[in-house]
């Protein structure tokens, strides 16, 4: 089976731990962005298409929370899963009451994070494919109408 | 009033009886002594609150007594009587630690009133004494306190630092493992070297963010999700995770439970935390083949679980370090010496109380109280280090005020 690379951005006011683990994902065949704060995340989200933002919670000025709540409400689509540091466990679930996808505490198995990467990605699929058959459904009774 | 008690001292056996006899009736019935040497053996033998002494004396004098009274007796207190003529006689007297001198012939309501005083003195020095050494446990107990307290903030933020780099070296050491594993590396020189190496580094890690996830856990959790718990019920699911290791080591876990217990205001998550800690450690001390008790009841106020096991004990020079943050006695890199810590920290959030009891021999037994509703506690815990001293303190002014009352 060929792999479909997940389109990852990876978001973490720390650069090493960001090249890093984007190196990893690379290798494992994932195509991965990087942003080094909650900004330059969206403005990567603004040019870019994202299947899943991999994002910290605990970053200087936009923290991870904000950051989500701007993703949700301007590119809903997209998939997010919390990095949680600092036992900050409490911010995980507020964040995926908010709309993220699911948490992972850091330093986390990377073989959890694949797994959780492959499994957003296929909800976000899945959801683009509930809306595409929902527009062509739509598009139909519009044109049964002419 | 408690007795006082009296030694009197004359060589004089008329005056002596008489003087006795008289203070008998008001209820200060003393000792006698007819010579110093008499009445330092006296001493000797019974502690006496005042010494009622005559100084002129044949033998030893009474300034002599005095003085070897003052010397090794400090807690005695010595009244001279002394003849007109020999008044200067009381003034040395005092000057070398007697509390008063009267003149002869006395009168006994002079006397009377003149041990009463002498009494109180020694009542004084006394209250005083002990609240001096008081005091003194209390700061000790404050310093030992407050250290323990700013150690924990300070593992605490150490850990919050040093996870970042931490994953840092997960995910390089990872990431080498990956290119190690792909065909390009296959054939590289002395493969498995390297991966063995990466398997150390990766270890390390994995046990260096086991005691940072446990001191985070510790601190991190500022909010507390306070909801109706039902503690047997905890107690059940705390079980439920270790009942497969205990299986394996042929350990037998018994209940204790109260039917029907009623429901607490607590933190489900977090009692069951300490309860998994709790059991894990009884397991541990068990080892093989013995059996692990959990109970849960109710005393009126609060809730109690007990977990006691039939494991080696705890020897009683380590029961006072059991709770002391990275106190452990399993080899290194097995235990973090942090779960005792965590454990109370997180029951005396929740308003509760962890006590130990242990044998050598005869296994431990921890014992959890847990109030039925919980008083609201101080959020953060950088505040904790104050909250613990504002209570040692107000503890102690609490007490004072009725010691004076």
């Amino acid at each position: 089976m060929i792999k479909i690379p997940i389109r990852v951005l990876l978001v973490d006011d720390e650069k090493d731990f960001v090249e890093m683990l984007g190196l990893r994902l690379e290798e494992a065949g994932e195509n991965v962005t990087s942003a080094y704060s909650g900004q330059e995340c969206l403005k990567v989200l603004k040019k870019k298409e994202i299947d899943v933002v991999i994002l910290d919670i605990l970053m200087p000025g936009m923290d991870g929370i904000a950051t989500l709540k701007e993703i949700k409400n301007r590119f809903p689509l997209v998939e997010v899963i919390m990095l949680t540091g600092h036992g900050t466990t409490e911010s995980a679930v507020k964040g995926m009451k908010l709309g993220a996808f699911d948490y992972l505490l850091k330093p986390a198995h990377f073989g959890e994070l694949t797994a959780k990467l492959e499994s957003a990605r296929k909800r976000k699929d899945e959801q683009a494919e509930r809306i595409r058959k929902a527009e062509v459904k739509l598009l139909l009774r519009k044109s049964g109408d002419i | 009033m408690k007795t006082i008690r009296l030694l009197l001292v004359d060589d004089e056996d008329d005056f002596r009886q008489t003087l006795s006899k008289r203070l008998a009736k008001r209820g200060l019935a003393p000792d006698q002594a007819a010579n110093g040497n008499e009445c330092l053996s006296i001493l000797n033998k019974k502690a006496m609150d005042v010494v009622v002494l005559d100084v002129k004396m044949p033998g030893m004098s009474g300034i002599e007594v005095l003085q070897n009274i003052t010397d090794n007796y400090p807690k005695t207190e010595v009244i001279l009587l002394t003849g007109k003529a020999t008044a200067s006689d009381g003034v040395e007297g005092i000057k070398s630690g007697a509390f008063d001198y009267l003149t002869k012939p006395i009168e006994l309501e002079h006397l009377f009133n003149k041990i009463l005083q002498a009494y109180e003195k020694i009542q004084r020095l006394d209250a005083e004494q002990k609240e001096a050494q008081y005091r003194k446990q209390m700061e000790q107990q404050m310093i030992v306190t407050e250290r323990l307290a700013s150690l924990g903030t300070l593992a605490a933020g150490v850990a919050h630092e040093i996870n970042n780099p931490l994953a840092i070296i997960r995910e390089s050491a990872g990431w080498m493992r990956q290119l190690f594993e792909k065909d390009e590396l296959k054939d590289v020189p002395r493969h498995e070297d390297f991966v063995k190496a990466l398997d150390k580094v990766e270890k390390s890690v994995e046990r260096a963010s086991r005691i940072t996830h446990q001191l985070l856990g510790f601190v991190g959790k500022s909010e507390s999700a306070v909801a109706e718990v039902n503690l047997t019920e905890v107690a059940e699911e705390a079980i439920q995770l270790i009942t497969h290791e205990a299986q394996n080591r042929d350990i037998k876990i018994i209940r204790q439970m109260e039917p029907s217990l009623n429901s607490i205001w607590s933190d489900a998550y977090q009692i069951r935390q300490v309860l998994l800690n709790l059991l894990t450690n009884a397991i541990h001390a068990v080892n093989f083949d013995g059996t692990i008790t959990i109970a849960v009841e109710d005393v009126g106020d609060s809730q109690v679980i007990t977990v006691s096991d039939s494991g080696q004990g705890i020897p009683r020079e380590n029961l006072d370090k059991i709770f002391e943050p990275f106190f452990s006695t399993k080899p290194p890199g097995q235990g973090t010496g942090l779960g005792l810590f965590v454990s109370r920290g997180i029951i005396e959030k929740l308003g509760g109380t962890v006590e130990i009891s242990s044998k050598i021999g005869q296994g431990a037994r921890f014992c959890i109280r847990l109030p039925k509703h919980q008083k609201k506690t101080d959020e953060f815990d950088e505040s904790r280090g104050e909250s613990w001293v504002e209570k040692i303190k107000s503890r102690f002014t609490e007490e004072k005020g009725e010691k004076s009352s």
